[in-house]
């Protein structure tokens, strides 16, 4: 019995990658959504309109990819 | 009669363990939260405990590989099993009264194969499902949770670093409310799920269930129901371990320890891997704190926790299999179990009656 054989390779490969994709993908997105919340409320007070609007919907919309990573996330792992 | 008396017993075991693993785990899901004032204390607990309810509904892949991966079920009695969670519960209460977040998966485990071992020898043992779904990842997933969090604590310093730290810090606090709960999700997942495998293993061992069955709903629910009211209850003790011993955090941080343990727990638990919650989320901690400033991390803390998670498996196996014994002597009848579970609660109610009366918990190393 050699280690290769014991070990579950294919299911501990994508383990790892799912955990770096998620963890390390949604953690960057949702930093973009603090970013573009606190740029919002910079350029606001700045009275810069168009570009607060920018950063307000680059916030509203990071926000939403990471909530639906998590629904997603949650599905798949319901699948099995 | 005497097998339903040793299958009741070890139903009622199975789900006290569920309960202490709850306990004692309950430090795991909330204590980045509690930390970093993102959660009141008595709300995160409150969340975590609905959370890990419904979160051990979601999948049966772990209960499986318990109840047929790592002992061959077909030589396994309800005794056995038996004795294997007096093994975890025992270990989990000694881990518990020092302060240490130990893992319970790895107590449950190693009670079994410790009980296992003592009534029917080491070929009972499945080397390959020990190492490879159990051994193997318990090495790996700490080590994938201290990456994931130390590369996203490092990229989102870099997006929000130049932003005012008042909003990005109450940002990252609502944020923790999402990567809390996610993370209380996926320990209900995998935690409970372990309790449901082992109930399931000692039905079909009572010949009430068939070689390899799933978990029926009953024990889904019973398990889950535990590992909540567990986890309700708290470890107030090893809350403040992980939560400010191991280093101190900010609220990027907990969101990033979070979110690496939520996503290592969940993959993992799709796969049917029993890792230890505790582990991955302590490596987590300790990725964020490592990334940022590695004397950040109190490594002797760190240091006291790895050495109760080498000393898990062994230890609980050494108990499970002491029990196995001491059972033995009354016969292979419902004696035993019943007077090793009188003892077993005698033991229990003086422990915490001597908490009750010293107070102060009993303090870490640290160094």
């Amino acid at each position: 019995m050699s280690l290769a054989t014991v070990v579950e390779t294919k299911e501990l490969i994508q383990t790892v990658i799912f955990a770096l994709v998620a963890g390390i993908g949604v953690t960057a997105i949702f930093s973009v959504g603090i970013w573009g919340a606190a740029r919002f409320v910079d350029l606001s007070q700045e009275d810069r309109r168009a570009a607060a609007l920018a950063a307000g919907v680059a916030a509203a919309v990071a926000l939403l990819v990471v909530m639906a990573a998590i629904v997603v996330g949650v599905i798949v792992m319901t699948s099995k | 009669m005497s097998s339903d008396v040793i299958l009741v017993l070890v139903i009622g075991t199975a789900l006290a363990f569920d309960f202490t693993n709850g306990f004692h785990d309950t430090a795991n899901v909330v204590a980045t939260s509690i930390s970093t004032g993102a959660a009141r204390p008595q709300v995160a607990i409150a969340a975590a405990s609905l959370l890990n309810f419904a979160g051990a509904f979601i999948s049966i892949s772990v209960a499986a590989t318990v109840a047929s991966d790592v002992v061959d079920a077909g030589a396994i009695t309800p005794t056995i099993v038996f004795a294997g969670l007096i093994g975890a519960i025992a270990w989990n209460l000694v881990t518990w009264y020092f302060g240490l977040p130990s893992s319970s998966s790895h107590a449950l485990i190693g009670g079994v194969v410790g009980s296992a071992v003592a009534a029917e020898g080491f070929q009972v043992v499945i080397a390959e499902g020990l190492l490879g779904k159990v051994l193997i990842p318990a090495v790996v997933a700490p080590l994938l949770a201290f990456l994931v969090a130390g590369a996203s604590i490092g990229l989102s310093y870099r997006i929000v670093g130049r932003q005012r730290p008042g909003i990005v810090s109450r940002g990252f606090k609502y944020g923790q409310v999402l990567s809390g709960g996610l993370l209380a999700l996926a320990h209900g997942t995998n935690d409970a799920q372990k309790t449901m495998g082992v109930i399931t293993l000692a039905l079909i061992a009572n010949g009430s269930l068939g070689a390899g069955a799933n978990p029926p709903v009953w024990v889904i629910a019973s398990s889950a129901a535990a590992i909540a009211l567990g986890t309700y209850s708290g470890g107030w003790r090893i809350i403040k371990t992980t939560g400010t011993r191991i280093i101190k955090m900010d609220a990027a941080q907990g969101f990033t320890s979070q979110g690496a343990g939520a996503a290592v727990i969940l993959a993992s638990t799709h796969f049917g891997f029993p890792l230890s919650t505790t582990h991955v989320i302590n490596g987590g901690v300790m990725g964020a704190g490592a990334a940022k400033r590695l004397s950040a991390v109190r490594w002797g803390v760190a240091g006291n926790i790895v050495f109760a998670w080498v000393l898990t498996l062994p230890a609980a196996a050494a108990i499970g299999a002491l029990t196995y014994a001491i059972t033995s002597i009354f016969g292979s009848g419902a004696v035993g179990p019943v007077v090793v579970t009188v003892l077993s609660l005698g033991a229990i109610g003086g422990a915490f009656a001597r908490r009750a009366r010293t107070g102060a918990p009993v303090p870490v190393q640290s160094g």
